[in-house]
């Protein structure tokens, strides 16, 4: 095929970028033919729907937001939709959203809200985005201490902290989901915790979709929430992120959401992350954290919504000395992909890690994939890592797909992994049996109880009892009969 | 139900004549009489157990194990079973329990007049069987209180008792606790998680004297106690027993049989009891091993 027979496929080129400083709306896509050929047309169509969108709601944004825009927009140019072929998709079906038409969500401030108002016995302090907006009507941020900002990178008026934020924001390079949340993300909301700050109380953040499509309909709203983390050197904050919308509906729609969480060294940031969206939706989310020496993150997640549920979780070591605590329980009680793909990558010495990963697949149709990748590379000596990951396949035809996989080129580090799949443990339910309970009530206690493990790690008690109650109430109508 | 009387010296006996669903073989033959020291007057009224020529495969490899058990115990007897390993001891006691890994081929159990084989193995443990495992299976994620509270309730709500809520049941349990020795914390502790041998087994028998049992069937609770912790559970084994319950013991040693008194003690060998005898059986066999006494 000549170039100029495909040239009269492509969008039409147009001028290149006015050069300067001024936040002009251009339209990056529109490239040359030579670049355009790279490019997956459906990619570029999205990119540009989700361009359109923001500019015609925001004006200008800050220059962080700006520069996270350019750099997305650049690799989005070059990024195809992933295929089963390319291997972090390997197991991933995305053709639900490949094959939706995707449109982005523009906020309505006033359309149905109050329905909302519901959220306020939520944790305080807490912030609630809606559909990837910030809405500070629904928000408490009234018990944050001094020096701590929550709130939109736009309302940012400290200039010191804008030059902070934009060394940090995208320095980091995802896929092409993260890509699109870059050109999508209408604004950044920054969580900013200065030295030796330690918050009290846990921040909660409340994700909430509220344009939903039927099912059936080939339309998928999308919303992009963007969050950034800053934790200076010292500083303690507890985060819980919420993504609610279940309902026990299955309305559609697609969260394509991004946080990224620097923690500075001898921070400590405890992560615990809900995801209880409506089975009918697809929720893509990237984790991207950067841990500077002696500090310590430790994620706590349990997911058990939407149709598709991607979670990408990269830590990166910056410093010796840091403690990881990763821990998460998927759940897929009809017909649901549950996906979780982490990266830990170790470059520096005395690095401590503990990874579990539990999975109950209750459906037939039910599936689920793990890959946990650990890198320990050559700096990275005397490192401790475990991970751990456990499968419970209660239905035939039950899919799990598990990839437990540690490269390590150091050679003084002490690493484990191990990985089951399997039913109840015919011990453990005779155990039970022998002291009179009968089989079906030791089987729910069980498979109650390969949850309790994870849930145990968050921090909030009664968050633990919430999310205890939630998984509870899934489990038992999913119950396989005739044990 | 019809029970069969039968004396040492005849070798066949009368089947039970009620049509039930067996789930089970059941089998009716003659059998070898057996050499047994009984009490001279055998009235069935005293009979809490009684197992005639028990035979027994592993069930996944069809292996034969137990090869005619012959075993009475009557209420508030402690009878202890010893045996040089392999000899089918454990497994005597798991078939009992109503193990899966097992399948009997042969021969019958009677228990207060039931029939043991026809029923599942929570409903033996409700009928007051209680068995105490070897090794002990860790359960992560259930607590010891809410497990013991399951297994109480369990057993109340088929006597048709109220059940107790937590607290209640707290309130039940905690005293219970000196018996063996432990604190108040290892209620919050999961099931046998992290516990050493010793906390295990007194952890078995705690739930002996929480959920009480008439016929306590102790698969060497001794293994792995050093001195104290073995006099901890003696005691609280002992503090169990009453004229009405009775005990079987499996143990290797001398040492367990001179905290907890036997009545009878039985040598197990190749898949069935050899001999039966007194306290001196077993001295014996401390001084001279099992070749002295086969």
């Amino acid at each position: 095929m000549s170039l100029s027979a495909l040239n009269s496929y492509l969008p039409k080129p147009c001028a290149p970028p006015r050069p300067g400083g001024r936040p002009t709306r251009t339209k990056v896509f529109a490239q040359p033919p030579t670049l355009a050929i790279l490019s997956d047309p459906h990619v570029l169509r999205l990119a540009e729907t989700l361009e359109d969108s923001i500019a015609a709601s925001s004006s200008s944004p800050p220059p962080p937001l700006q520069k996270l825009r350019d750099i997305s927009s650049q690799s989005l140019l070059t990024t195809p939709w992933p295929s089963r072929k390319d291997e972090p998709f390997r197991f991933t079906d995305t053709s639900f959203i490949r094959n939706s038409e995707v449109h982005p969500v523009t906020l309505a401030p006033t359309q149905n809200l109050d329905v909302l108002s519901g959220l306020a016995d939520s944790i305080s302090p807490n912030i609630a985005i809606i559909d990837g907006y910030l809405v500070e009507s629904l928000s408490n941020l009234s018990e944050l201490p001094d020096g701590v900002f929550v709130g939109r990178l736009s309302d940012l008026n400290s200039k010191g902290l804008m030059e902070k934020v934009s060394k940090y924001v995208s320095n980091f390079q995802g896929d092409l989901f993260w890509s699109l949340n870059g050109v999508g993300a209408p604004d950044v909301v920054l969580v900013y915790v200065p030295e030796g700050c330690k918050v009290e109380k846990p921040l909660g953040l409340r994700f909430v979709s509220m344009n939903r499509s039927y099912k059936g309909s080939k339309s998928l709203p999308i919303s992009n929430p963007r969050v950034l983390v800053l934790v200076e050197k010292g500083g303690d904050i507890g985060i819980v992120e919420e993504y609610v919308g279940g309902d026990g509906d299955d309305r559609c729609y697609w969260t394509n959401s991004v946080m990224e969480v620097v923690v500075g060294d001898g921070a400590k940031v405890s992560h615990s992350y809900i995801q209880t969206q409506s089975l009918g939706a697809a929720h893509v989310k990237w984790t991207s954290v950067s841990q500077g020496s002696k500090s310590v993150y430790e994620l706590t997640e349990v997911s058990t919504g939407g149709k598709l549920s991607r979670h990408n979780v990269h830590v990166k070591q910056e410093g010796p000395d840091t403690v990881t605590e990763l821990s998460s329980f998927h759940l897929s009680i009809g017909d649901q992909l549950q996906d979780l793909h982490s990266k830990l990558v170790l470059d520096h010495p005395r690095g401590f890690s503990r990874q579990l990963h539990k999975v109950i697949v209750a459906h037939s149709l039910g599936q689920a994939v793990f890959d946990g990748n650990v890198q320990v590379n050559r700096d990275a000596q005397q490192t401790d890592a475990g991970q751990l990951s456990r499968s419970l396949l209660l239905e035939p035809r039950a899919t799990v797909n598990v990839k437990p996989n540690l490269q390590i080129i150091a050679d003084d580090v002490k690493c484990s992994h191990g990985a089951a799949i399997s039913d109840l443990e015919e011990d453990q339910l005779f155990y039970f049996e022998a002291r009179g309970i009968d089989r079906s009530t030791a089987r729910k206690a069980l498979i109650f109880s390969f949850a309790a493990e994870v849930i145990e790690h968050f921090p909030d008690v009664t968050l633990q009892k919430k999310v205890e109650n939630l998984i509870r109430t899934l489990l038992t109508p999913a119950l396989p009969s005739g044990v | 139900m019809a029970m069969a009387l039968f004396s040492p010296t005849f070798s066949f006996r009368i089947s039970t004549s009620a049509p039930q669903r067996r789930r089970r073989r059941c089998f009716v033959q003659s059998s070898q009489a057996t050499v047994a020291i009984e009490a001279p007057s055998s009235s069935t009224t005293d009979l809490l157990l009684q197992v005639k020529d028990l035979s027994a495969v592993i069930a996944e490899s069809k292996q034969t194990i137990l090869k005619g058990v012959n075993l009475t115990v009557r209420h508030g007897e402690v009878h202890a079973v010893m045996g040089k390993n392999g000899s089918g001891k454990s497994t005597f006691a798991k078939v009992l329990a109503g193990h899966p890994d097992y399948e009997v081929t042969g021969g019958s159990i009677m228990y207060k007049g039931l029939d043991l084989l026809e029923m599942e193995p929570e409903e033996r443990a409700i009928a007051g069987l209680f068995m105490s495992f070897q090794s002990p299976v860790e359960i992560p994620g259930v607590s010891n209180i809410d497990f013991l509270n399951m297994a109480y309730n369990a057993r109340r709500r088929k006597l048709g008792l109220p059940e107790l809520g937590p607290i209640e049941f707290y309130g039940y349990v905690a005293p219970k606790l000196e018996l063996v020795n432990m604190k108040t914390d290892f209620l919050n502790r999961n099931v046998n998680e992290g516990f050493s041998g010793g906390e295990k087994k007194r952890n078995e028998i705690l739930q002996l004297a929480v959920l009480g049992a008439e016929f306590a069937i102790l698969d060497e609770i001794d293994s792995g106690l050093d001195v104290d912790a073995l006099q901890d559970v003696a005691k609280a084994v002992n503090g169990v027993l009453t004229s009405k319950n009775s005990v079987l013991m499996i143990t290797h040693y001398l040492r367990l049989l001179e905290f907890i008194k036997p009545t009878y003690i039985h040598i197990m060998e190749n898949g069935r009891i050899v001999k039966t005898g007194d306290i001196s059986l077993a001295e014996t066999l401390e001084r001279e091993g099992y070749k002295a006494i086969s």
